[in-house]
């Protein structure tokens, strides 16, 4: 879309960064203030950030629509999933102590059980779920039907 | 009592339209405004204060959260103790919320094509 070099070049440079840093914000979502929501945010921003610097294509090559649409509602399935298997342990819908889940100690990376699964899969949605929108917002008009158009 | 006044000065302002010009209807739909304003502000004056103990919100619900949460979840996040453990099928609907937005945002503007 924007035939600049510098915005290219810095946002390339910036893009990896800004992923890891929503990567960072999911999985640390039972630690520090963030989580799957905000931390989704991000990253799908990052992504936004290239399919605007770069072109539509570009944002494309990184996460098709077949994958983003997959990986959002594989993300709601997993969430759902997540408490039936909390029902499979003999809990309640989406229990965590209750069910069994390994709590672990409480300020380490490895703890607090379903929390960190959820989290994951909520990141997950929503930044697929921002990708897709933005994606099919500023797609191109395909000609309707099969009504052929020269450029 | 000032829900019941403000209603009937909104009906008298639907009525007035129909009798009067558009300058008094202007002025008298600023002046009904600004009373609607003047007695909201009464409303708002009487919430309680930010941040003082004796709030209504600061009860036994968020005093267990705070001492029990980081045992109970395993979370030292206490807001991530809420919304992905306390309140978790609260979590489920917005993301539900979510899936449903997008859903219907591919669906109309792909609606179009074939």
């Amino acid at each position: 879309m924007m035939d600049d070099q510098i915005v290219r070049i810095t946002s390339r440079l910036v893009a990896p960064f800004i992923q890891l840093y929503g990567i960072y914000i999911i999985l640390h979502g039972h630690l520090s203030p963030g989580g799957g929501f905000s931390g989704g945010a991000i990253f799908g921003a990052s992504l936004v950030l290239i399919a605007l610097s770069f072109n539509l294509e570009a944002g494309i090559k990184q996460i098709s629509h077949q994958t983003a649409s997959v990986l959002e509602s594989g993300g709601a399935l997993g969430f759902a999933l997540t408490g039936l298997v909390a029902i499979a342990f003999g809990g309640n819908y989406l229990a965590n102590r209750s069910a069994g889940f390994p709590l672990g100690e409480a300020g380490q990376f490895f703890s607090s059980g379903a929390i960190l699964v959820i989290t994951v899969f909520v990141g997950i949605k929503v930044a697929s779920t921002i990708t897709t929108l933005f994606y099919n917002i500023i797609e191109k008009e395909e000609p309707l039907g099969n009504h052929k158009q020269t450029d | 009592m000032f829900y019941i006044l403000i209603l009937f000065l909104l009906i008298f302002a639907l009525f007035l339209r129909f009798i009067v010009g558009v300058e008094l209807r202007s002025i008298l739909t600023i002046y009904l405004l600004g009373l609607i304003v003047y007695f909201f502000s009464f409303a708002v004056a009487e919430m309680p204060t930010f941040g003082n103990p004796h709030n209504p919100a600061f009860n036994e619900v968020p005093e267990r959260y705070l001492e029990a949460g980081p045992s109970e979840t395993g979370a030292i996040n206490i807001i991530s103790s809420v919304i992905t453990d306390y309140r978790a099928f609260d979590t489920l609907g917005e993301a539900t919320v979510l899936f449903v937005a997008i859903a219907a945002v591919v669906a109309t503007l792909k609606s179009h094509r074939d």
